[in-house]
């Protein structure tokens, strides 16, 4: 590979291109909607795998000389005005939208648009009314599934103006919040995309992210640090006393069906690519489609039930148990897509 | 046996079929190649890296109501339709000398108790085999009691994992060292949690059965069956990205032809008027697709150990690896019903292969 063709952020891999600015967009608990801003800007750049190969991404990132995989998680309030701003730094056009919101995206200049263009070099600003209280997927649409697939995704939520602790009305309760966003990556065709081909290879995945990391188990390099490490990366991993019920938002960007299994704690399943169920399930695993598959359920931090002698503390995993997901270049298992969740 | 306490049951335990034993025991010859580390708390053996060896006192034990003895056998296998022997692990309850000189069966020999049991699953592995655990999926104990090696260990000794199952349904256990590889080799079997009026009842205050079939799906992909139990550990490519099945099994038993038909308990035998219950558990890693029959009048009443808010009539549903769902089938008419399970790519939906077992009602 070229590395000249590195980010100057990204050269040293994975630990400064992903989390830079990890907080949240803006959002607490408010009795008024307000007006928020964001840049996101279309970056790319490679990061190194622990196989030591370097693969292309693209991502929404927060500065020119970033690669945020996935962009940043946005989490908006039912009435808010979000006005964002992308730039593309790329010579490549691309797009923004918010799949499966409906809404339009105003422009500058008052257009209302249902995708917004961002051409090469451009820059755009545009607005949208949040509406619609859930949980959505950011990204491009455009090359499909190729942009999606290469990086170009984050999560945004929209909470209902009336409440601070639910999904939807009279869903069930929670009191802190996290997105899972999955993704399979096939190198060959992250090349591919990278010289503007549309790949021509069958799809072959050979690492597997949770939040645009793979786990490193201890002893590992890299394990323990929250940059590098899915399992310890603070976007992902769960800390919670009992009580301290977590809604999650799962998205499945990748093109692999994939099996979500939390060990301690069945999951109360709340809804499926944006439809909230009849009945709420709980479950030890659930089917997270592929191709933008998306779940919302809560992680209800309770004592892990079939303790003995009961037990309010420790620590447990979060894994696909589609288990070739578990592994990295073919190998590493435990390198794959999951992550901890520590009873405190 | 390892089971200490002996219930009276109105059916039979799931069932296994018998491997055959080879002469030469599971790999401890390395391999996995370079890359990897084991530095800090990753400590290896026999070629493999991040595995965390121990075999600790297990914390507040108390007299147990249910106690099963299990070691490893790695030297098994399994005769295909084809003719072909396919090379499987698994665990025995041949206890003695911790799998030295073990064989087994495929599954593993079914764990069975009653909501509320205090339980202990003592692991015994010879130095021989490796290092493995035992993780018993769906139920959530302590830390300690989940035999997931890279938060507490993996045993490389006896370690007696300790539980209390709370919530009846159908469950399973397996090894979660290097997990993507010792699943797929058979080291799992049938975990069932009765409630406490026992076998023949499914939930408290819910349905009554009279048998039960049992049908544990997955898929085997041979080339994974010539690796040793460390492979890719070290970060070696030894492929285990990609599953590409050969064979499609149930419960044991090749499923692609007839070999699980007309054979309790996989297939179910029941008159008209009486009930079954059929314990699904999506055992392989490729998503599966399962059609019953409407004849069967199947109701979903449980999955993954929970009982559903609302039981749910059936004829066709989608299952991910490590999913269980537990169903009463009342059908009202006789005949030979045939239940069958595509397996399916995880990434094309193309279906692999399907297995089949069946019905049999008799008026």
């Amino acid at each position: 590979m070229d590395r000249r063709n590195f980010l100057k952020a990204g050269s040293a891999g994975l630990a400064s291109v992903v989390l830079g600015g990890s907080g949240l967009l803006s959002w607490s608990p408010r009795a008024h909607a307000e007006t928020l801003t964001k840049t996101l800007y279309i970056t790319d750049g490679f990061v190194s795998m622990i196989t030591g190969e370097d693969v292309y991404f693209k991502g929404f990132s927060n500065a020119r000389n970033m690669l945020n995989l996935p962009g940043e998680s946005i989490i908006v309030q039912e009435g808010d005005t979000v006005e964002l701003t992308i730039v593309n730094t790329l010579g490549s056009n691309h797009q923004f939208d918010i799949n499966g919101y409906n809404g339009r995206f105003t422009l500058s200049n008052g257009d209302r648009v249902r995708v917004v263009n961002i051409p090469s070099g451009g820059e755009v600003s545009f607005s949208f009314v949040a509406a619609n209280p859930g949980s959505y997927l950011y990204l491009d649409p455009s090359n499909a599934p190729y942009n999606r697939l290469v990086g170009l995704h984050g999560g945004l939520a929209i909470m209902p103006g009336n409440s601070s602790t639910r999904l939807y009305d009279g869903s069930p309760r929670f009191v802190q919040q996290h997105f899972w966003i999955f993704n399979d990556i096939d190198p060959v065709w992250h090349n591919a995309i990278r010289n503007g081909n549309r790949p021509n290879t069958r799809y072959v995945p050979r690492y597997f992210s949770l939040n645009g990391l793979g786990g490193r188990p201890p002893g590992a390099p890299g394990a323990h640090d929250p940059n590098i490490d899915a399992i310890t990366d603070p976007r992902s991993a769960l800390h919670g006393h009992v009580g301290d019920r977590t809604l999650i938002r799962m998205f499945n960007v990748g093109k692999a069906d994939q099996s979500v299994h939390a060990h301690a704690n069945h999951m109360e399943w709340l809804t499926e690519n944006g439809q909230v169920r009849d009945d709420v399930w709980e479950k030890d695993c659930l089917y997270l489609e592929s191709n933008i598959g998306a779940i919302d359920a809560i992680y209800p931090f309770e004592s892990p039930p079939d303790a003995w002698p009961p037990v309010n503390t420790g620590a447990y995993p979060m894994h696909l148990h589609t288990e070739m997901s578990q592994t990295a270049g073919g190998g590493y298992y435990m390198f794959g897509a999951m992550t901890d969740i520590y009873f405190e | 046996m390892g089971r200490r306490r002996r219930r009276t049951t109105t059916t039979e335990p799931a069932p296994t079929t018998e491997t055959t034993t080879t002469t030469t025991s599971g790999g401890m010859d390395g391999g996995g190649g370079g890359g990897g580390g084991m530095d800090g708390g990753g400590g290896g053996m026999g070629g493999a890296c991040y595995i965390y060896p121990n075999t600790p006192a297990t914390p507040g034990m108390v007299t147990p109501d249910v106690s099963y003895d299990r070691s490893v056998f790695m030297n098994g296998s399994m005769r295909m339709d084809d003719g072909r022997n396919v090379p499987m692990w698994g665990f025995t309850d041949n206890f003695a000398d911790g799998g030295m000189n073990a064989s087994g069966s495929f599954p593993s020999p079914a764990m069975r108790m009653n909501v509320g049991d205090i339980v202990h699953t003592r692991l015994n592995v010879s130095m021989m085999n490796g290092v493995h655990t035992v993780h018993h999926h769906g139920i959530e104990p302590a830390d300690h009691a989940d035999g997931v090696g890279h938060v507490t260990w993996d045993v490389d000794g006896t370690y007696t994992y300790q539980w209390r199952p709370m919530s009846p349904g159908t469950y399973f256990y397996h090894c979660h060292t290097n997990t993507v590889l010792h699943a797929e080799m058979g080291m799992y079997g049938a975990l069932i949690v009765d409630p406490p009026e026992g076998p023949g009842t499914l939930l408290s205050g819910g349905p009554t059965y009279n048998s039960e079939a049992f049908w544990v799906v997955d898929e085997i992909d041979s080339r994974w069956h010539t690796l040793n139990w460390t492979a890719g550990t070290c970060g070696a490519d030894v492929g285990l990205n990609v599953l590409e099945p050969d064979y499609f099994v149930i419960t044991g038993v090749d499923g692609s032809g007839s070999s699980a038909m007309n054979l309790p308990p996989i297939s179910g035998q029941m008159r008209v008027g009486q009930k079954l219950l059929a314990r699904y558990i999506c055992a392989g890693y490729h998503p599966q697709e399962v059609r019953i029959p409407s004849g069967l009048n199947a109701k979903i009443y449980i999955s993954d150990g929970r009982a559903l808010p609302t039981p749910q009539r059936t004829t066709k549903f989608r299952a991910i690896s490590g999913e269980r769902y537990d169903m009463i089938i009342e059908p009202t008419q006789p005949g030979n019903y045939v239940v069958e399970f595509d397996i399916k790519d995880w990434i094309t939906g193309n279906v692999w292969g399907t297995a089949r077992t069946n019905v049999v009602v008799t008026a």
